[in-house]
């Protein structure tokens, strides 16, 4: 009986054990999905999880709230929890950190943190002591990621006028400064030296792969820890620390923020309202002449000071040395310039240094891709360039051309420059498209002359044309004055010898949508805007494109097939 | 069953007495006195089995005039094989192992022990494939063509279900061979009966190598599913994993269906078989319990060799481990204490659970594991009416197996004249 | 089925592409035989796609299918939903929302150069023609074992009808024959597809992502997939995005079954000797037997 009964019991158990497995088992899909780590605003909070010396963590990360400590140690100031050297904050935590090995950093934490909340226990309410209150469970996923600070031209411009009405002068050297290896005394290698201010990440960018010379100035900052995030704090910091007593007493909170999120705003300038901002003054010309010696290209006059306005840093040209591009660059290509010589340094297609790159990059834009997605992009590969193209820039005067007169449809023939367009190709089925040729022109000539990079570049209106009717070869097209008809290159049918070639039929999908798309237009997406249906019975489109082709009928066929 | 007691009363009355048949005209005047049914018609097993038995019936018209789809069987795009193959097929054959691994005990190690069952268990495995392995007449689409993998005009010859396809029907022939001189008994035809005995050894031979081949060809069917299986249950060693399987399922079934025939037609048994009995009971659990062993050290090893470990910590994980521990190793665990103690309801018990976790693998593989990403309003589970018709399919398979049994020397003696020749 | 019909329409095929009075397709097929020993097939570019559906009109017609109504609203709820080839659909598109934003995916049979449900059928109802399409007859048994087996879940089996088929694109078989391209390529309005022998497609394929490097991924779908297929992708995004696996493999689908499928024979062999060699070893002399039998008699 006993026995009967425990028989019993087990089969219940089976059933129960069953019945969850196979759930689990058909509503597996559900779990599979992955879930996003949450994310919090960091506010003024920090994740200390130090992984790169732990590795996997056995507790959660402790979510640090550093604003919370700043405001409860007003009166000790920074030097309560990091140390001090040469009269400057160090931002380095815990203290007294002697070895870097697991257990040492843990104790050093550990020791840090526990001890001072015991201590002032004992006076106030203070932080947690308990293992669970700091490695909370629930923020083991949590992800705390400040955004990167940028110090643009706003901000610098700022600091350099308030520094000026502060000092009387304009002092560069108080941020800016080079690191001279060669001198012997340690305390004097860093010099300033007016009109050779470079970007902070030219040596403390330690991920960067540098030359043989910067890579021995990037050590040197590798050995004392000044990674460009510690280093600008402690350059950041300490001014600041230094000003903001003063600025606080004239209850100006906001002037010299030491917060997190004041610097790490997250959010960007773009160009337009950085344009308005003047640019640092490093003795640049406003329109130099680029004229390289020996070079077969007549020179070109670049107008610096315009350009200025178009980026948002000296960096995205200048890569970090903000030096002159020959600096690095020559004809033949110097190793500092990783080889590469001046042509490509200007015409490269894809750089985000070179003159050609960045116009390409322009060229992506929603208003110019209809027209330049198809247009290969010139670079040095591109064998035998246009004349015309390259004289726009390389006009061998040392005064820029002025701008040219905007474009203007006013001369064009009517009778030849058709109005609108019908296109018939699938009347079969629909109503024939109508194209509204000079519709398009307008609209496109309008959206030249908008842009100054256009203007520039986009001579006459034949240029326009070309965007659509492509590959047409100018010296035959200037005689008769037409344009190519797209029927003239593309076949109705399949190309017999190459099934790859495009048909009228695609060429208009791909041409039309394809521009539409890149402009990114609402217009014209939709088959109905061009395709009006037909009545009648549109369904058939096999045999409706070609009745000499019998219409298949596979069950028919495939009761044919038997066996060989 | 009150009703087989009845029976058999008859039966013990005309035991010994053979049918002398000398034409058909004989044959079929025998044939029809024994199709006429004997004892209590209305026990309870008739009175639920038949109206189940009927409705399948008519079922499988429905299934055969609407095609496969809904309402028949859930069928889907995602699930080409469900219930039927899964259960009926696969899972039935596994279970009519049986057979080829009582025949390889007992003609080819002549272990004399498990003579008793082996008519039982021979006409239980041929009826499975009979009936079982015939539902797939039912499952495959287009039924009418069953014949072109034998006599058709293209042979897939490089197809595993080609093999599997041929393996079954010779393995039919074979078990009938193997089971006819039980017939020759019935019919009291001596000179056949001689003839067919001679036979025996040849058809077991051939009968357990195409055991051997198509238990691990439905095993290497799904080799080509890789993707679809979840990782767990994929391995290169599929076909070796459903033959080793096939032993320990196959011989769980006789003990299982051997406690319950007992019952019912134990009657029909002498004193000496019931002293046998327990003692074949345990020996079969010794042979349980050591295949198991072996299966669960291939499982691991597979685990391990396949890099399938880190699944484990999953729903999936949770029903692997569930299917390896909760119907392996318990039960194997079960089958040794059995065995030791020689307690035959642990072993029964054991048995029960082995076979459960025989179905649950072979319905992984067919459709629970199998596209086990897709979401759960595209997964399959049988519909009604496939079940029914399964049930019906086992019902007609158990009131053939007991009109035979009943009229037939499989559990009793054979005819004297039988016995000399043996 | 004789075997005149069947020449006739090869011869058919043969005269259309010889004369060239038929629209054929590609130079190589124009001077080959329908049995060219090449595999023909469709490269697909994705990133052409536009979603306009026809493709799924013209194989309707084309293979009695009902004809789907692609007509603008009925697009834009329908392509919502991910779809799979059905039996009533041998293509369908689907519009995937990527990083680079949408994109269509026609989706058919990948004719497979060497195809799992090819292996799997046990009556070579499923065959790779010499040409490389996948195509299915009706002397099938309706396993539908090759469902099981096909990677990309193609096949799909008529569950409502007393006399079910197998439903699958054939590439268009019988219009090849013909001479005529597969109707979805010549009814795209994009050149989306394109057609042709698998190595001309691969070679066009890889201009186009060398000429493109910041367009495409560099990716063919297709080229080494289960041991290379005959219908090839390109994309712009990692193919997982658009609904394509990627854990598939490179290994053909019937490699996986030729292992069991070579210890046949051996175990045919071998296994009836040693069952033979047991069977007498372990038979036991005269006495012994009737020792035995006495001792079982009591």
């Amino acid at each position: 009986m006993n026995r009967k009964l425990i028989f019993f019991l087990v089969s219940i158990a089976y059933l129960i054990l069953i019945s969850y497995g196979l759930y689990s088992v058909y509503t597996v899909e559900a779990t599979l999905r992955v879930k996003e780590p949450p994310k919090i605003k960091p506010e003024n909070k920090i994740a200390i999880a130090r992984t790169e010396i732990f590795g996997k963590l056995e507790r959660p990360q402790v979510i640090f709230n550093h604003g919370k400590h700043e405001e409860a140690y007003k009166t000790e100031g920074c030097t309560a929890c990091h140390p001090e050297k040469d009269g400057q904050v160090i931002f380095d935590f815990p203290m007294n950190l002697k070895k870097r090995d697991k257990t040492s950093v843990m104790n050093a934490y550990h020791d840090a943190c526990i001890e001072c909340h015991k201590k002032s226990a004992k006076k106030e309410k203070t932080g947690p002591v308990n293992c669970g209150d700091c490695h909370k469970e629930q923020e083991r996923d949590l992800i705390v990621k400040h955004p990167k600070a940028e110090f643009d031209f706003y901000v610098h411009d700022k600091h350099v006028k308030k520094l000026k009405e502060k000092l009387g002068k304009d002092d560069c050297g108080l941020c800016h400064h080079s690191y001279d290896i060669e001198e012997e005394d340690e305390a004097l290698r860093l010099v300033y030296e007016p009109g050779t201010e470079e970007s902070c990440y030219y040596c403390h960018d330690l991920e960067k792969k540098r030359g043989p010379e910067l890579k021995a100035i990037q050590n040197a900052a590798a050995q004392k820890g000044l990674s460009m995030r510690r280093a600008s704090h402690q350059q950041c910091l300490n001014c600041h620390l230094k000003y903001q007593d003063e600025y606080l007493k004239k209850g100006d909170k906001e002037a010299v923020p030491t917060d997190c999120s004041k610097c790490h705003t997250g959010k960007y300038k773009t160009v337009a309202e950085l344009e308005k901002v003047p640019r640092p003054d490093r003795d640049q010309k406003d329109k130099p002449f680029i004229n390289i010696e020996n070079s077969k290209m007549k020179g070109v006059t670049f107008d610096h000071k315009t350009h200025e306005t178009y980026s948002r840093t000296c960096r995205s040209c200048h890569h970090e040395t903000l030096n002159a591009c020959n600096t690095c660059h020559s004809l033949t290509g110097k190793p500092e310039g990783n080889g590469i010589n001046i042509a490509a340094a200007y015409h490269h297609a894809f750089s985000e240094h070179s003159c050609a790159g960045c116009h390409n990059k322009k060229k992506e834009d929603k208003k110019c891709a209809g027209c330049h997605h198809l247009i290969p992009a010139m670079d040095l590969e591109t064998m035998n360039p246009k004349k015309e193209t390259c004289a726009i820039c390389h006009t061998g005067k040392k005064d820029q051309l002025p701008m040219p007169k905007p474009l203007s449809t006013a001369g064009l023939n009517q009778q030849k420059v058709k109005k609108e367009v019908e296109i018939k190709i699938l009347e079969k089925e629909f109503e024939p498209s109508k194209f509204p040729h000079m519709d398009i022109i307008n609209e496109l000539v309008k959206i030249s002359n908008d842009s100054k990079m256009a203007t520039y570049f986009h001579r006459n209106l034949q240029t326009l044309c070309e965007g659509c009717h492509h590959r047409s070869a100018a010296e035959a097209e200037a005689q008769k004055d037409t344009p190519p008809n797209c029927k003239n290159c593309h076949m109705t049918a399949y190309d017999r010898q190459n099934l790859n070639k495009t048909t009228l039929l695609s060429a208009y999908h791909r041409q039309c949508l394809g521009c539409h798309e890149k402009m990114e237009l609402e217009k014209g997406r939709k088959c109905t805007e061009c395709h009006k249906a037909k009545p009648g019975d549109s369904q058939k489109i096999i045999t409706m494109r070609n009745e000499k082709v019998v219409k298949q009928n596979t069950s028919i066929i495939i009761n044919e097939w038997r066996p060989e | 069953m009150a009703g087989e007691k009845l029976e058999t009363v008859e039966i013990v009355k005309e035991k010994g007495e053979s049918p002398n048949i000398k034409n058909l005209g004989d044959f079929w005047n025998f044939l029809k006195k024994e199709l006429v049914p004997r004892g209590h018609i209305a026990t309870p097993f008739n009175i639920i089995s038949l109206p189940i038995m009927l409705l399948g019936y008519v079922f499988i018209v429905l299934r055969l005039a609407y095609g496969l789809g809904k309402p028949v069987t859930n069928l889907n795009q995602e699930y080409p094989w469900g219930l039927w193959i899964g259960f009926d097929v696969v899972t039935g054959v596994a279970f009519a192992g049986g057979a080829y691994v009582l025949c390889f005990i007992v003609y080819v190690l002549r272990a004399e022990k498990y003579h008793p069952i082996i008519r039982a268990t021979v006409l239980n495995g041929f009826l499975a494939y009979l009936f079982y392995a015939g539902a797939i007449v039912l499952d495959i689409g287009r039924w009418w063509n069953i014949y072109n993998p034998m006599i058709g005009n293209n042979f897939g010859v490089n197809a595993v279900m080609f093999l599997v396809a041929w393996h079954f029907f010779l393995y039919m022939l074979a078990a009938l061979v193997e089971f006819s001189p039980t017939i020759a008994e019935w019919l009291g035809m001596k000179r056949l009966r001689k003839i067919l005995g001679a036979m025996t050894l040849g058809a077991v031979i051939f009968g357990i190598t195409l055991s051997t081949l198509h238990q691990s060809g439905l095993g290497a069917l799904m080799m080509m599913a890789k993707s679809k299986i979840h990782p767990l249950w994929y391995t290169d060693f599929i076909p070796i994993l459903y033959f080793v399987s096939s032993i320990f399922a196959g011989l769980s079934l006789v003990i299982f269906e051997g406690s319950i025939s007992h019952k019912v037609f134990g009657h029909q048994l002498d004193e000496a078989h019931h002293k046998h009995y327990d003692d074949i009971l345990v020996g079969l659990a010794r042979i349980c319990a050591v295949t198991m062993f072996g299966y669960l050290f291939l499982k691991a090893i597979l685990l391990v060799h396949e890099h399938a470990v880190p699944y484990l910590n999953s729903a999936m994980g949770f029903w692997y481990l569930f299917e390896v521990i909760g119907f392996i190793l318990i039960p194997c665990l079960m089958f040794i204490s059995g065995a030791q103690q020689k307690n035959t309801a642990t072993i029964k018990f054991a048995a029960i659970l082995t076979m459960v976790g025989i179905i649950l693998n072979r319905l992984n593989y067919t459709f629970i594991v199998y596209n086990w990403y897709v979401p759960l309003s595209e997964k399959y589970w049988p519909a009604p009416m496939e079940l029914i018709i399964t049930a019906s399919i086992i019902l007609t398979e158990v009131w053939v197996f007991r009109w035979m049994v009943n009229r037939m020397p499989v559990l009793r003696k054979p005819p004297a004249w039988a016995i000399e020749k043996h | 089925m004789d075997r005149r019909n069947f020449l006739k329409i090869l011869g058919s095929g043969v005269a259309g592409a010889a004369t060239g009075n038929l629209l054929t397709p590609g130079r190589t097929l124009a001077k080959e035989t329908p049995s060219a020993k090449e595999f023909y097939g469709i490269l697909v570019d994705t990133t052409r796609c536009i979603g306009c559906r026809r493709c799924e009109l013209g194989c309707a017609e084309v293979n009695g299918l009902p004809v789907p109504d692609i007509s603008e609203s009925k697009n834009e709820n329908l392509l919502k939903t991910i779809r799979k080839t059905s039996d009533t659909q041998y293509t369908i598109i689907n519009r995937y929302e990527t990083e680079k934003g949408k994109i269509f995916v026609p989706k058919r049979c990948m004719h497979c150069n060497q195809p799992g449900c090819v292996a799997a059928c046990l009556v070579k109802a499923m065959r790779k023609r010499p040409s490389g399409q996948v195509t299915w007859d009706l002397n099938c048994i309706g396993c539908r074992l090759c469902m099981i087996s096909c990677p990309f879940d193609i096949p799909k089996f008529e569950y409502n009808k007393a006399i079910p088929r197998i439903q699958k694109c054939n590439l268009c078989y019988d219009r090849y024959n013909n001479g005529v391209l597969p109707a979805c390529v010549e009814v795209c309005p994009t050149q989306a597809l394109m057609f042709g022998s698998r190595k001309q497609i691969l070679e066009e394929g890889k201009r186009r992502i060398a000429a493109n490097p910041d367009k495409y991924i560099e990716h063919i779908y297709g080229e080494y997939e289960v041991g290379g297929t005959s219908h090839l992708y390109l994309s712009s995004v990692p193919f997982e995005q658009i609904g394509f696996r990627k854990d598939l493999g490179t290994v053909a689908y019937p490699k996986y079954s030729t292992g069991f499928l070579y210890a046949v024979p051996f175990i045919f062999v071998l296994w009836p000797i040693v069952m033979l060699g047991i069977n007498r070893a372990t038979k036991k002399s005269k006495e012994d037997e009737e020792h035995h039998e006495e001792k079982e008699k009591h």
